[in-house]
């Protein structure tokens, strides 16, 4: 083994500069629980976005999500939770333990567990303020007599038997993509033989009204579906969703090897932070571009190489306009032909789980040949111009796609997925 | 560019701590650092920037802005630096406030303030945004394991990023959590909160990919990770996270052998190296932990 360093990029350093792959994919979200079901959703153009329980929200004016209607069990053998076990769980660790198993089986790394060093990294922006109040809500009073209970990426780790490093990070809404790419990390370290990465979230009373209050969420309650409307020159907020997605990690050939599906590479990473402003998205896209710009040295791709940009755009007034200019200047003339479309318009917003469900609409767009498009999107704001995909798919070759994500704090991230070799 | 903070066989990687602070503070102290003044030859923070932030944004952003302080001259820029925050149960009073004016007042009474300032990235925000570090910012564990996670995801940063000059890692944690009454507010006594009561303590370090000279007189942070899983998970460590930061911090002011060493759940070992200790970092580690098991 030897030290190399890539060249460019972020020049990362490790004993291999082996292909990083996707071999196994577990998802909950309002769109779907595989990766066909999600898939066929994003280029159909259905919305996830509905009506939900009002009970649930303490908002008479919000009664509106894309809510997960029943979470699906994980599959036989993969944990040690059975059936009855997960039930028990609360809604949170369901959440999260459905996608890692249905991920670990998927790759099919359950008989291989005993054998090789699989680390599990965990993008939750708020577990404990989620656990707390579940728990709140439930009749507990967990947030008032504090526990040493471990984190929910450690239990994790212990129902699926997993022996790695096991972390949970958090960037806000981009939290589940710093997951991929710390994994990504310690794969070309050497760290951990594969790694299972990811995040979810659940929608909850708090975190609704504190985005509502915040006036972050869009208000069109008189019609949900056409609420998320990012990039629209009508936009108002974003809609709330919940759900996520994890994945299998590996070295190429250890894929090959095993001879598992590949579903693409995770090619580039770029990370920045505006440190402008806590909640408020930098109005300058200098960092912004300065992410996607590092993901597409990391990934040693050129700007008119890439095929679909991913949008984090939420819809937010600010937002949306501020990730246009980071596209532009990220990509310069090839942002006039490089497809852009953000795939919140149909399952709303997942928050920590956002940056790794758009991984799987990028890894869709390369299986199915086609660009997800953006629903609602009737009146382009001029001050987002772009090469949009409005309201139909659009089919195309997709080799090369970027997917970029903020969050509060001021996170950037940007990762480059790209068909495997 | 920096050089790889990795050896050649990339299981062990080394970095420097170029400088570090300890802050602490009772609930009753915590309002007066809210608006303190900032170090001498410190950048000041934006105007009351730290009006609405959890007690531990307060206590690490005031042990960031020591750890500044106390920087070897010349100091650097930290512009393109990393942040890594590593708090153990951040916001829980905020939350507990905010689910009983939930139950109460209903969803209008919710702080929009509580999703930003309370989550478990809150921390490494606050940092980059206060201190304009444009590296990664990136909230970390949030539970009893935050220094093992810590440690770990800073050290990733730093071999991934060879181009990243440093990474601030704070971590952070109560002493021991305060009790909270039925509204959230903190139950202990004004004389508890001021004196014998609950600390809330934080650690900043200034990491940096140049571990410097064997000789050097900073010391440095290495880590092992074992070839082969050599344990399976242990469950939580016997001491809470403060009092391993507390160790840690104290480590870190010694130049005394072997004065740290943390085991993380995963079986790395991240070991403190005090500065001025001879050879080379990795190889003070015990023999036994670089058994590898059979294949």
């Amino acid at each position: 083994m030897t030290v190399t360093a890539r060249k460019g990029g972020t020049g990362r350093v490790g004993r291999s500069r082996e292909p990083i792959v996707i071999t196994g994919i577990g998802a909950v979200s309002p769109l779907g629980h595989s990766f066909d079901a999600i898939a066929d959703s994003l280029l159909a153009g259905r919305s996830g976005v509905r009506a939900v329980d009002p009970d649930a929200f303490s908002r008479e004016k919000h009664q509106f999500a894309a809510a997960v209607e029943a979470i699906p069990t994980p599959p036989d053998a993969a944990c040690v939770c059975d059936g009855d076990g997960f039930a028990g769980l609360t809604r949170l660790e369901q959440m999260v333990l459905s996608p890692v198993a249905h991920a670990v089986a998927d790759a099919g790394l359950a008989p291989l567990r005993d054998r090789l060093r699989i680390g599990l990294v965990l993008g939750i922006g708020a577990e404990h303020l989620k656990m707390w109040e579940l728990d709140f809500l439930a009749g507990g009073k967990q947030v008032f007599e504090p526990s040493r209970d471990d984190t929910l990426v450690h239990r994790v780790a212990g129902m699926m038997r997993l022996r790695g490093p096991a972390v949970t990070v958090a960037a806000a809404c981009a939290s589940s993509g710093y997951a991929m790419a710390l994994g990504r990390s310690w794969l070309d370290a050497g760290w951990v033989d594969a790694c299972v990465v990811g995040g979810c979230d659940v929608l909850s009373p708090t975190a609704l009204a504190a985005f509502y209050n915040l006036r972050a969420l869009s208000r069109r309650s008189d019609d949900p579906s056409r609420a998320s409307r990012p990039f629209d020159r009508d936009r108002d907020g974003f809609v709330m969703g919940e759900g996520g997605a994890c994945f299998v990690l590996e070295p190429l050939s250890a894929a090959r090897a095993r001879d598992s599906r590949v579903y693409g590479e995770l090619a580039g990473v770029g990370m920045s932070s505006d440190a402008a402003h806590m909640v408020t998205p930098c109005s300058d896209p200098a960092q912004a571009a300065r992410a996607i710009t590092q993901a597409l040295a990391d990934a040693q791709v050129a700007a008119d190489a890439i095929d679909y940009v991913n949008a984090h755009a939420a819809g937010t007034p600010v937002g949306d306009a501020a990730e246009a200019g980071a596209i532009r200047r990220a990509l310069g003339s090839a942002s006039d032909r490089v497809p852009v479309s953000s795939t919140k318009s149909m399952s709303g917003h997942l928050i920590s789980g956002a940056a790794a469900f758009e991984a799987v609409a990028c890894l869709a767009a390369i299986a199915r040949k086609a660009v997800p498009p953006t629903l609602n999107l009737d009146h382009p704001d001029e001050q987002c111009q772009l090469d949009h995909v409005p309201h139909v798919a659009r089919e195309r070759r997709v080799r090369v796609t970027a997917s970029n994500s903020f969050g509060f704090g001021g996170a950037n991230l940007c990762l480059v997925i790209r068909e495997a070799a | 560019m920096h050089g790889s903070i990795l050896n050649a066989e990339a299981e062990r990687a080394t970095c420097g701590v170029a400088s570090h602070a300890l802050v602490e503070a009772t609930l009753a102290e915590i309002p007066g650092l809210r608006d303190a003044a900032v170090p001498r030859g410190v950048a000041a923070l934006p105007p009351r920037f730290l009006r609405h932030c959890d007690e531990q944004t307060v206590v690490g952003v005031r042990a960031v802005l020591a750890a500044i302080a106390a920087y070897p001259e010349p100091r650097p820029s930290f512009a393109e630096y990393g942040v890594v925050a590593s708090p153990c149960q951040a916001g829980r009073i905020a939350t507990a406030q905010s689910l009983a004016m939930l139950r109460t007042a209903g969803g209008v009474a919710i702080s929009p303030h509580i999703v930003p300032q309370c989550s478990l990235h809150s921390v490494a925000g606050a940092v980059s945004v206060a201190l304009g570090m444009h590296g990664p910012n990136i909230g970390v564990s949030g539970g009893q394991h935050a220094v093992s996670e810590g440690l770990f995801t800073s050290l990733t940063l730093l071999a991934a990023n060879a181009a990243l000059p440093g990474v601030w890692l704070v971590l952070s944690g109560w002493t021991q959590e305060p009790r909270l009454d039925a509204s959230g507010k903190p139950a202990s006594s004004s004389d508890e909160m001021a004196h014998a009561g609950p600390i809330c303590r934080a650690l900043a370090m200034a990491l940096t990919a140049d571990a410097g000279s064997a000789e050097s007189d900073r010391p440095r942070i290495a880590l092992h990770m074992p070839a082969k899983l050599r344990v399976a998970r242990t469950g939580l460590q016997d001491r809470s996270a403060a009092d391993e930061i507390l160790a840690c911090a104290r480590a870190l002011g010694t130049s005394a052998a072997d004065s740290w060493t943390h085991t993380c759940p995963w079986a790395a070992e991240i070991r403190l190296v005090p500065r001025g200790a001879a050879g080379e970092a990795a190889e003070s580690f015990p023999r036994a932990s670089l058994q590898r098991e059979a294949a």
